[in-house]
């Protein structure tokens, strides 16, 4: 059953150097997501992964198509989607001077829910730092907080941009555990990532974006089995970054 | 919550005003300071010597005795305000049948002061005449004071500065703390949550008006009890106003906060509608003393119309219905306020 359906999807910005053109950030993007699955989208800087997903939590204005999740019309109910979802951003800063028990009590309040900070701080292993500020936290721990945040509406569908960018291995290899057991326990998830790694091990299905479109989109295996290039004499050997290169092109972008 | 823990913020949000009023409470307190005047007496008759010893007596001047070229360096370092020669003819036989001449030396920088002694050195020097012709005073005046109270500078001073910090705090708790929260993307992660825009801008609304009535009411009470200023009306109808005064600037405040994309911008654009009011709303002195081309500019600032209402209260201790002009200026740009900040705070927009 799908829990998200995405359909032709469109997002128009003027040009930075020339406001009388666009370009189109999202062009035609139309997805279908399982429930109970983690889906992954990748693709280069720019490719339009962000504002896909932004469109779907609301932030941004849907130009074209439209979307739903759990049935829920994106565009005309974007409050009741609001309380089914839970979204980790790129990055985000929080009330300095409010300690993590305080934020994600202030967090439940603002879905007018009573939350258990400590099991929720339990649950990313944050429970050492319930007392510390956001602003003392290392990287990893910073993203394990504002996957914190986003669970405690208990969200049917977790959205997190990019949650390993910029981490340690060990980090990382948290994040993903994290993810795992969510999932694990029903969570369907959609992250984005440039980690091929991350991609090919956490992800059951993922979609390959470049110029604001869906260039490719399966599980892991298959995409490597169609796309990967074959070595010449030697036994197949491709990964999954061989595929992106192969799809999205070797030239560096912004 | 936030703001409690913002040590250095409440430091200095009351630091100012604090400083503010006890240095203009020092600089009004008491007399007016005596003017330094010296006197060259070139005479050695009695009538100088009396008219001397009636400057010396005079509680306006501070009369220093000494040579003309030693009081006229005195006066060129501005030690003395004037210097006031009596000519060696000043005498009775000279003063029956003539006029005599007293020299005055005067700095041309302290001309403005010259224009506060004159008269009261030709008052001293009538009284001397008349002394001296024995003649009775036509007619005298007597200054009745119609306010029954002693008001200082400082019990003007209050309320207007109370408004001034109202509207700083105000504006600030708002539009700065908006484009604060924008920067961090505090917005844009509040705006995936399901909370309506409308509760956002009331709970800030509520937590600013409680800050600002505690830092008021710590004001207040520095200025009772310390500075001795007088507050007459009922402090109810002095907080309603403050409490109207405060929502207006929450109001413009978010249009700020809406407008504003950078805190640089913010600062900027806050400066220009903050400095005019600072100098036009009647805060440091009266709208009325206002050169007249700008005082119709002057009586419609929203901070005016505040600073008004809570000086009538808090001077002349009359009703809430007394300052009704007031009031319904506040009511005015309290509707255009909020009518402004809905129309420029989207809540989408703000958070992106």
């Amino acid at each position: 059953m799908q829990i998200i359906e995405i359909e032709n999807f469109t997002k128009t910005y003027p040009l930075p150097d020339n406001k009388n053109e666009s370009f189109r950030a999202v062009d035609g993007v139309s997805l279908l997501i399982e429930t109970g699955e983690i889906f992954g989208i990748l693709g280069p800087n720019g490719a339009g992964k962000t504002t896909t997903l932004e469109m779907l939590e609301g932030v941004n204005d849907i130009d074209g198509g439209h979307a739903t999740i759990d049935g829920i019309d994106v565009q005309s109910d974007p409050f009741k989607i609001k309380e089914i979802i839970g979204v980790q951003l790129q990055a985000s800063e929080y009330f300095d001077n409010l300690s993590l028990i305080e934020l994600l009590t202030l967090f439940g309040a603002l879905y007018s829910r009573d939350v258990d900070p400590t099991a929720l701080l339990e649950k990313v292993q944050l429970l050492d730092k319930a007392k510390a500020k956001p602003a003392n936290l290392s990287g990893g721990q910073k993203q394990r907080f504002s996957i914190a945040c986003a669970l405690v509406n208990e969200p049917k569908v977790l959205f997190l941009d990019e949650p390993t960018t910029g981490l340690d291995p060990q980090a990382k290899r948290n994040i993903w555990d994290l993810v795992q057991d969510l999932n694990n326990n029903g969570m369907t998830i959609v992250l984005t990532t440039h980690n091929m790694e991350e991609a090919e091990s956490l992800c059951h299905r993922i979609a390959i974006m470049d110029h604001g479109k869906i260039i490719a989109e399966g599980t892991p295996q298959k995409l490597i089995l169609l796309h990967a290039p074959d070595p010449p004499a030697a036994p197949l050997h491709g990964n999954l970054e061989d595929v992106f290169l192969v799809l999205t092109g070797h030239a560096l972008r912004d | 919550m936030i703001f409690l823990r913002d040590r250095q913020s409440i430091f200095f949000s009351l630091f100012f005003p604090i400083i503010f009023m006890t240095v203009f409470g020092v600089m009004n307190s008491g007399q007016q300071e005596p003017l330094n005047i010296g006197v060259v007496n070139e005479s050695d008759s009695v009538v100088a010597a009396d008219f001397v010893q009636q400057l010396k007596d005079s509680l306006v001047f501070n009369v220093t005795i000494g040579t003309e070229d030693l009081l006229r360096s005195d006066l060129e370092e501005g030690d003395q305000t004037i210097v006031l020669v009596i000519p060696e003819i000043f005498n009775t036989a000279n003063l029956d049948r003539q006029s005599v001449d007293l020299r005055v030396l005067v700095d041309a920088a302290q001309l403005a002061q010259l224009s506060l002694v004159m008269p009261l050195l030709e008052q001293t020097l009538i009284e001397i005449e008349r002394e001296f012709r024995e003649t009775e005073p036509m007619f005298s005046l007597v200054i009745e004071d119609v306010q029954a109270r002693s008001q200082s500078y400082l019990d003007f001073l209050l309320p207007g500065l109370m408004a001034f910090t109202l509207m700083q705090l105000s504006i600030a708790g708002s539009g700065y703390n908006i484009i604060e929260f924008r920067r961090k993307g505090i917005l844009k992660r509040l705006f995936v949550t399901p909370i309506q825009p409308k509760d956002f801008i009331t709970a800030i609304v509520l937590a600013r008006t409680t800050i600002v009535l505690t830092q008021l009411v710590v004001l207040i009470t520095f200025a009772v009890l310390v500075l001795d200023v007088q507050i007459i009306g009922s402090f109810t109808a002095f907080f309603f106003v403050v409490i109207l005064g405060t929502f207006i600037f929450l109001n413009l405040g978010f249009c700020l906060g809406s407008i504003a994309k950078t805190q640089q911008a913010a600062i900027m654009i806050g400066n220009i509608f903050i400095f005019p009011q600072v100098f036009l709303s009647g805060i440091f002195f009266p709208i009325e003393s206002m050169p007249e081309f700008v005082q119709p500019i002057a009586y419609v600032l929203p901070l005016s119309f505040v600073s008004t209402g809570m000086r009538d209260i808090a001077n002349e201790g009359v009703s809430l219905l007394a300052i009704m002009p007031s009031l319904i200026g506040i009511a005015v740009w309290l509707v255009v306020s909020y009518l402004l900040a809905t129309r420029l705070f989207v809540w989408k927009e703000v958070a992106n």
